[in-house]
């Protein structure tokens, strides 16, 4: 049975690129879909930005050599992204159309998402914390396809990022730890899925779920973040998972 | 030069005696006391340092027992959605590509886990004889009528099958694709749990340690889900957990490990006696 394949594009630019294009092919040629971030139609001008624009701000570097601390950084990043996102969809519940049992998954999430943030800022501790500020192009937070696809794509990150760092992890305490959060991401992952396409297959749209590179990640979550992310002693290789994408 | 290469030319009784000594330092005076100081200092990083293992266990036949394991679990899911989904009026027709989609993905998840086994020169185990009714524990055999059975089975396999390869993981450690490849699955397992738990009419996600109406035999399966030390950190007494949920929201944040011989435990019943 042919392995259907997501490709997601977070910038027009994107679009453009050789390899992107390759993938597109690939992806079409097998029956897959291309998921189109907001931020790749933010990115074509004429939609209304809110906020300062993605990779504006500082340098924010996650130094490899510090090990499995970067890692944790790198999920940081992604949870305080997260966790920033849904308490926005909470704040917002009363101008959206979102039903009363979709604002009781979001608000469940939110809960997740601000605990394990608040997780990690204890774990790093002040040595290795930071603050990073999230951005929203293209993202409307009153419209519910607008946050439900959102919700979704954040989800289905989180989820590919925490699998393919992981093998960065020398530590089985905190691989461990990165295990009992990325299958609640999934779990949230099919939860929005579920609402935005109930009784299909969505929820679980591949037999094996992606594991991205934290360079891959970090292209796609820059989108949504001011601060300039960026590596330092960026491991070299990577293995990939079953779906060879990351 | 990595881990892997460095142990297969350690003796095993070697490691063994390691191992033992692993354990002794893991619950020695020694390191709680290095744990305590760290926590005096408030620097959290180094008390998680001093949590981590300074001695890794997993060797090659870790990994293969593994795969084995994760064999079994599959061999388990996959026979139960091929009959459910074979069966004639037990399905609500609603439903039925929910569990096409999962059937599926247990059958490719079987292939993968035999293929990696091959992979790594050894045979496969083969599938044992299963019994859905736990032992006359549960009255089910795929019939007409047997849906709420069959979704309350699914969610039982699901939630283990999650905390069992979540346990596993950390003896993948050394084995970067098979550690990468099961992982892949074990996210497909959780969105599996949270569909079939939301299509019972519940949260994706458990709370403490909550079998809800699952039967009594089946709470193994949630034992331990209450934890709420993650590391050095009681995620239920930070700061913003008490308005972000409390307790219920800290303990549903974080899925919890089972050990191999918890989820034999778990599974024994499903196994035909021979």
């Amino acid at each position: 049975m042919a392995q259907k394949k997501t490709l997601v594009i977070s910038s027009a630019d994107q679009l453009l690129e050789a390899r992107t294009r390759r993938d597109f092919l690939k992806v079409i040629g097998v029956g897959g879909v291309m998921v189109m971030l907001p931020t790749a139609l933010a990115a074509c001008g004429s939609d209304s930005t809110t906020g300062p624009k993605p990779g504006s701000g500082n340098t924010l570097t996650i130094d490899f050599a510090n090990g499995d601390f970067a890692v944790l950084q790198f999920a940081y990043a992604l949870e305080q992204l997260e966790a920033d996102f849904y308490t926005r969809v909470v704040a917002g519940f009363g101008g959206s159309n979102l039903s009363s049992g979709e604002q009781g998954v979001l608000g469940d999430i939110k809960n997740h998402e601000v605990i394990h943030r608040e997780f990690l800022k204890a774990a790093l501790g002040t040595t290795y914390g930071f603050t990073i500020t999230a951005t929203y192009p293209g993202v409307n937070f009153s419209s519910r396809s607008s946050v439900l696809a959102t919700a979704a794509a954040f989800e289905d990150l989180g989820v590919a990022a925490y699998n393919g760092a992981a093998q960065y992890i020398s530590s089985t305490d905190y691989l461990t730890l990165a295990g009992k959060i990325v299958s609640v991401e999934a779990r949230h992952a099919s939860a929005i899925h579920d609402l935005i396409a109930p009784k299909t297959g969505a929820f679980a749209p591949q037999t094996f779920d992606d594991a991205f590179s934290p360079s891959k990640v970090a292209g796609i979550a820059q989108g949504y973040i001011v601060d300039k992310l960026a590596f330092a002693n960026a491991p070299s290789t990577f293995v990939q998972g079953p779906n060879n994408n990351g | 030069m990595d881990q892997k290469s460095l142990y297969d030319t350690i003796d095993p009784e070697i490691m063994t005696r390691v191992n033992a000594r692993q354990e002794e330092i893991s619950k020695g005076a020694s390191v709680n006391s290095k744990l305590a100081a760290a926590l005096a200092l408030g620097s959290i990083p180094v008390a998680l340092a001093a949590l981590t293992k300074d001695v890794f266990a997993q060797t090659p036949s870790d990994v293969l027992d593994v795969l084995q394991f994760a064999l079994l679990l599959e061999y388990l899911e996959s026979e139960f959605y091929t009959r459910g989904t074979a069966a004639s009026g037990l399905i609500d027709a609603a439903d039925m590509t929910i569990f096409q989609t999962i059937t599926t993905h247990e059958a490719a998840h079987v292939a993968a886990l035999k293929s990696l086994i091959m992979g790594k020169s050894a045979t496969p185990n083969p599938k044992p004889t299963f019994d859905f009714t736990a032992h006359g524990a549960v009255a089910f055999d795929f019939q007409s009528g047997q849906y709420d059975t069959f979704k309350a089975l699914a969610q039982a396999f699901e939630d283990t099958g999650v905390r069992a390869y979540k346990g596993q993981a950390p003896r993948l450690i050394n084995d970067k694709a098979v550690l990468t490849a099961a992982l892949t699955i074990h996210a497909v397992e959780a969105r599996h749990a949270s569909e079939v738990r939301r299509l019972r009419g519940l949260k994706g996600w458990i709370t403490g340690n909550s079998r809800d109406d699952l039967p009594a035999f089946t709470q193994g399966i949630y034992d331990g889900e209450d934890n709420v030390m993650q590391g050095p950190v009681d995620v239920s007494m930070l700061s913003l957990t008490a308005s972000n949920g409390g307790t219920a929201a800290a303990t549903q944040a974080f899925d919890e490990p089972l050990t191999k011989a918890q989820v034999t435990a778990i599974v024994m019943p499903f196994i035909a006696s021979a």
